[in-house]
């Protein structure tokens, strides 16, 4: 027997869960689904259109009113290029941006697909060039976040 | 109202995993130096606070429970993400300054060496209706903003390079750090690509650890070394980042809430000209990018020119010195890390910071960053006692 040996005990967190999205959220996931559209809430008292759908502004603590679609076009913002793998995350490379759709007044955060990555730091290069994006809806909408994704124009 | 002092503090050292302490024992260390830093008992302690972030890191549901040192105390647990340190210690300063307490010890925890996927578990902590089918973790939420300032405001990848080596370099001199890397700029620019434009050696370690500290009340202080609460304020912001991208008094990198929290402890501390006023400095800058954020918020300098203030601190010695102690990069215990920002503010003040040491430190401040930087922390640490 070691002196010093040091004991470890394995143990594993793995819940189920279904979390609730809430009726402004379900009815954007709707959108999504059958009409593929992107929809944001305007707030009764500053005015943004806010994307995605909610039910309150927070930095005004008032609710939202008029449904109003965006798109299907925008302006990417901001973006990174995911390179290596993390245990539990998808497989790189991945480009996720956020992205302010036509007619709304926050940005969106999603995937950005069919740019060439064999160089990563061209594609950073025309990326930050902050160039014009579409919105792009998978063949099966299925009600998530993941039914669409960005591509450059 | 009662001033309040840094009187005691304690930590562990900071590594990938202390397999050779329990979560219990962790506590227990930083919290028996802390006090015998401050030559007091635990019979001494009016109140415990513990702070102490997303339990799934540690995969050990009310982890705080290894807080419960002494009977017969008020006891609270704090969680505000990556500001769960400070504000714990304001919750302890709130408790003096109200005459609820007279002496609190403050602990802060990160057990995170337990998990063996914490950017899977650092997922969790988004929005689950909206963000977290997408790979959003600390490091890429760092790299969309990164990626921002070098556009607005002319950072390059040399920047971000040349600020994470200084920290690492610093942290050889700090013998609780996890990552001492005697290293050069273009060592973190060889080092792999994480998540465009961060490199591995840009981004904080995973480390785990605890630190304490010992806040009396003036009456308390006595003859003690004591490091005085000249200021501390915590602001919140908006939780969308999307919503601050365009947002026009403050984008996602003009960190809002770091500077409101920066006026209103100035203001308490009595400081109007910072870059004369500080002498050291310690930044939750888990990444390159989160220092630069810090610059113009604690009015260092205007925005675009914090690719020049760089360049200022290498060659400029009257400039406060920032993350002598290597800053997040040498050590990221994250529940812990806001704290340690405080704690090494402290250890500077009462001339206790070793190798580390800044000369003459007659103000030292310490931030705290969380959240998706929706928590910010500035927290004033001096020699003089201020009311």
């Amino acid at each position: 027997m070691s002196e010093s040996e040091l004991i470890e005990i394995a143990g594993q967190w793995n819940f189920n869960y279904n979390y609730f999205a809430g009726e402004s959220a379900s009815r954007f996931f709707r959108e999504l689904r059958e009409n593929q559209r992107i929809m944001g809430t305007r707030c009764t008292k500053c005015r943004r259109l806010l994307v995605p759908a909610r039910a309150f502004c927070d930095a005004c603590m008032e609710r939202t009113n008029e449904w109003e679609a965006v798109g299907p076009e925008g302006t990417l913002d901001t973006f990174t290029i995911i390179t290596t793998q993390f245990p539990g995350l998808p497989k790189p490379p991945i480009v996720m941006a956020y992205v302010t759709l036509d007619g709304a007044d926050t940005a969106l955060i999603n995937l950005v697909h069919g740019l060439d990555m064999s160089d990563i730091d061209k594609a950073a290069r025309r990326l930050n060039s902050l160039p014009r994006v579409r919105t792009k809806f998978i063949d099966e909408p299925k009600g998530r976040i993941t039914d669409f994704s960005f591509e450059l124009i | 109202m009662t001033a309040v002092a840094v009187i005691g503090v304690g930590q562990t050292n900071y590594r990938r995993a202390h397999k050779d302490k329990s979560s219990r024992e962790l506590i227990w260390e930083a919290s028996k130096m802390a006090l015998e830093d401050a030559n007091m008992d635990i019979g001494g302690i009016d109140a415990i606070m513990a702070g102490i972030a997303p339990e799934a890191l540690s995969g050990e549901g009310s982890v705080e429970r290894g807080g419960m040192m002494g009977v017969g105390k008020p006891f609270l647990r704090i969680n505000t993400g990556g500001v769960t340190g400070s504000s714990t210690v304001f919750a302890g300063t709130t408790y003096i300054q109200s005459g609820r307490a007279k002496a609190v010890l403050v602990v802060a925890l990160e057990r995170m060496g337990q998990a063996t996927s914490s950017q899977q578990v650092f997922n969790t902590i988004f929005d689950p209706v909206y963000e977290k089918d997408f790979p959003l973790t600390t490091i890429t939420m760092a790299a969309l903003r990164a990626s921002m300032l070098m556009r607005m405001y002319g950072y390059t990848e040399q920047h971000w390079a040349e600020i994470a080596a200084r920290s690492f370099r610093n942290a050889c001199r700090n013998p609780h750090a996890h990552l001492k890397l005697d290293i050069t700029a273009d060592d973190v620019l060889k080092s792999p690509l994480l998540a465009w434009p961060i490199h591995r050696y840009e981004a904080c370690p995973m480390s785990e650890g605890a630190c304490a500290m010992v806040l009396a009340a003036e009456d308390i202080v006595g003859d003690r070394n004591a490091a005085w609460v000249q200021g501390a304020a915590s602001t919140s912001d908006s939780y969308a980042m999307g919503d601050r991208i365009r947002r026009p008094e403050a984008t996602l990198v003009d960190l809002l809430s770091l500077r409101l929290s920066a006026e209103r402890a100035f203001k308490q501390a009595g400081i109007d000209r910072p870059l004369e006023q500080i002498q050291a400095v310690e930044l939750y800058s888990a990444f390159s990018s989160a220092e630069a954020m810090a610059y113009p918020a604690l009015h260092f300098c205007k925005p675009e020119d914090g690719p020049r203030f760089v360049e200022a601190q290498f060659s400029d010695p009257s400039l406060p010195k920032i993350n002598p102690s290597g800053g997040p990069q040498g050590a990221n215990p994250v529940s812990a890390t806001a704290m340690v920002r405080i704690a090494e503010c402290a250890l500077q003040v009462r001339g206790m910071a070793g190798e580390r040491q800044v000369a003459d430190v007659d103000r030292a401040v310490a931030t705290g960053q969380g959240g998706a930087t929706q928590f910010s922390t500035v927290c004033v640490l001096g020699k003089k006692k201020v009311h």
